[in-house]
């Protein structure tokens, strides 16, 4: 099997979050660079199919500027990905999520795809758009929250469950598909040293886009942080029943949030 | 700048869902005027549903009536909204936050070649441009998008809206033909569904209220006062990483970075003490409770409100006091 997987680098969770100067856009100055946790999932899931199904490679595409994006590139190989391919938009990050998904859309058609793994959405834009659009874009059907995946050989076709408002929905797609996952139940695998200085050498391929010419037509004019929460107003109460009783009445009266 | 908004209906039952009625009640409110907004519906029950429409003053539904987009996946009904909203003269649609909306939304900014944007709390329409705003890092900012260009496709951020008011009228019906499915958009088979492990109350992702346990509740004999609370108010239950980690709750009840994230009208936190793992999952939650007994635990600097106090004592007395109020 075929499996391309793209990731996507994104600030580390307790990452301190500031506007730019201008105030248009999230300051990247000086941020550290991860794999986006769903996209790890998505990895994770690669690996694993690819053990399970012999003769299986992994192909994983990230788009985005050095070094954030090579460096998470690179992390994907020592994890197990057999081969690289780089979107490099220079020194300038394209955020309109279609023109991102359009990208590459272009990356994956040129390479051998049965199947197509993202993360559901990315934990800084969380737009959750590129898993749908690269569906659109190959041509085969998506799939977006899935939480579980198999390969039937049997059968020739792939088994899954979603996480949607009704439940887990099960259910069976032949492949080519592409899948988001939600979060992979099985804890995701660390690289390990000697496969981590290994990937440093590992050939990435590379191809250039000026993010000016990708065709955006979504940007970001203002990046605001909520004004810091001043702590909860403490309820003051001789007895439970009063502090209920008063707690009720603020969340009617006052939040109106009650049901 | 007035536009025509197609709002994309989902039917759960025979009625419109929740995200839905938020959609139409936000593009009522972003495009005024007789006949700005109408509706699209997909598959066998799209007839019936359309009257649901009408009773929130749509006065014309485009339906897709066509079987096969009962358990479809997502991009055989892109193809049927793509041609609606072509049809109809529609250059927005809208859709409710949910999985299916969120979906759509990419396919749809795809084949119709638009602007698209997810998760959106505020529409703005000026000079040809639609400006939205939308909550991004788990919330802890928000950003203002510029979107450019003739069409575009937007799904509401789930629960951040009113739902609309009744203005009943008899919708026109219009056909929308799906056209040639392409095989391999019809081949993948919906084969069940195990409705989520909360029981009979809202699925945590989805619920307009959350109530969430932690390590204060001492053990998973105790959990049921947080579930008691919970079915008082009609909540989904949720639970911190420590409780998860113990296996006093399946994992599917986490919220946090690890866990699900969510960002309901009310969040209420039971002995949660507020590791910064958990307030990723939940700090923007409209408005937030905290009940624990030490009173420099993190949750409050986040919390609207607090109670400080031994929780077996105040949750009982909550959920007697909200049953009583609610005349349960």
């Amino acid at each position: 099997m075929e499996i391309v997987v793209c990731v996507k680098p994104v600030p580390e969770a307790e990452t301190r979050l500031r506007a730019s100067g201008d105030g248009t856009a999230f300051d990247t100055e000086g941020v550290k660079f991860v794999l986006a946790g769903y996209d790890e999932s998505a990895v994770e899931q690669a690996l694993l199919l690819k053990e399970a199904v012999p003769g299986s490679k992994v192909h994983v595409v990230a788009l985005g500027p050095a070094p954030r994006t090579e460096e998470v590139l690179r992390a994907s190989i020592a994890l197990g990905c057999d081969l690289a391919t780089w979107v490099d938009t220079g020194s300038a990050a394209l955020t309109d999520p279609i023109a991102v998904a359009r990208a590459l859309g272009k990356a994956v058609a040129t390479l051998p795809h049965d199947l197509v793994l993202c993360g559901k959405q990315a934990g800084d834009d969380e737009s959750g758009l590129v898993g749908p659009a690269l569906g659109e874009l190959l041509a085969v059907p998506d799939f977006g929250y899935v939480v579980d995946l198999r390969w039937d050989a049997a059968r020739s076709c792939l088994t899954f469950r979603r996480a949607t408002e009704a439940g887990l929905e099960a259910w069976e797609s032949p492949l080519p598909c592409v899948v988001a996952l939600q979060q992979a139940w099985n804890d995701p695998r660390t690289a390990k040293l000697p496969s981590i200085l290994k990937s440093r050498k590992a050939p990435i391929a590379k191809a250039v886009l000026d993010p000016a010419a990708a065709g955006s037509v979504n940007r970001s004019e203002k990046f605001e942080l909520p004004p810091p929460r001043t702590g909860a107003k403490i309820i003051e109460f001789k007895t439970p029943q009063e502090a209920a009783e008063k707690l009720v009445r603020i969340l009617r009266e006052e939040a109106k949030v009650f049901p | 700048m007035t536009a025509r908004i197609l709002v994309v209906g989902e039917v759960h039952g025979s009625r419109l869902s929740g995200p839905t009625l938020e959609a139409l009640g936000k593009a009522r409110e972003v495009s005024p005027g007789a006949g700005n907004v109408i509706g699209f519906l997909a598959g066998s029950s799209a007839r019936s549903a359309a009257a649901d429409f009408g009773r929130y003053g749509v006065p014309e539904v485009w339906c897709a009536n066509d079987a096969r987009l009962d358990t479809a996946p997502v991009g055989a009904i892109a193809r049927s909204v793509a041609s609606a909203a072509e049809a109809a003269g529609a250059s927005i649609v809208l859709v409710g936050g949910s999985t299916f909306g969120r979906d759509l939304t990419g396919r749809l900014a795809v084949r119709w070649n638009a602007a698209a944007a997810t998760g959106v709390t505020e529409v703005n329409l000026a000079d040809g441009v639609v400006r939205v705003r939308r909550p991004v890092f788990g919330g802890r900012a928000t950003e203002t998008r510029r979107l450019e260009g003739m069409r575009f496709v937007l799904a509401l951020r789930p629960h951040a809206f009113p739902l609309p008011a009744d203005a009943p009228t008899n919708p026109t019906i219009r056909e929308v033909a799906p056209g040639e499915l392409p095989p391999n958009l019809l081949a993948p088979k919906r084969t069940g569904v195990e409705p989520v492990a909360t029981g009979a109350g809202p699925s945590l992702t989805d619920a307009a209220i959350v109530v969430s346990g932690g390590r204060g509740v001492r053990s998973p004999e105790n959990f049921p006062l947080v579930e008691a609370l919970a079915t008082s108010l009609g909540a989904a239950i949720g639970a911190s990483r420590a409780v998860t980690d113990a296996g006093w709750r399946p994992t599917s009840f986490q919220v946090g970075q690890t866990g699900k994230t969510v960002s309901p009208q009310l969040y209420i936190a039971v002995g949660i003490s507020g590791a910064i793992q958990h307030i990723v999952g939940m700090v923007s939650s409209h408005v937030i409770v905290a009940i624990n007994s030490d009173a420099s635990a993190p949750i409050f600097k986040v919390a609207d409100y607090g109670l400080v106090g031994d929780l077996f004592q105040l949750v009982p007395a909550l959920t007697a006091e909200v049953r009583r109020v609610r005349g349960l």
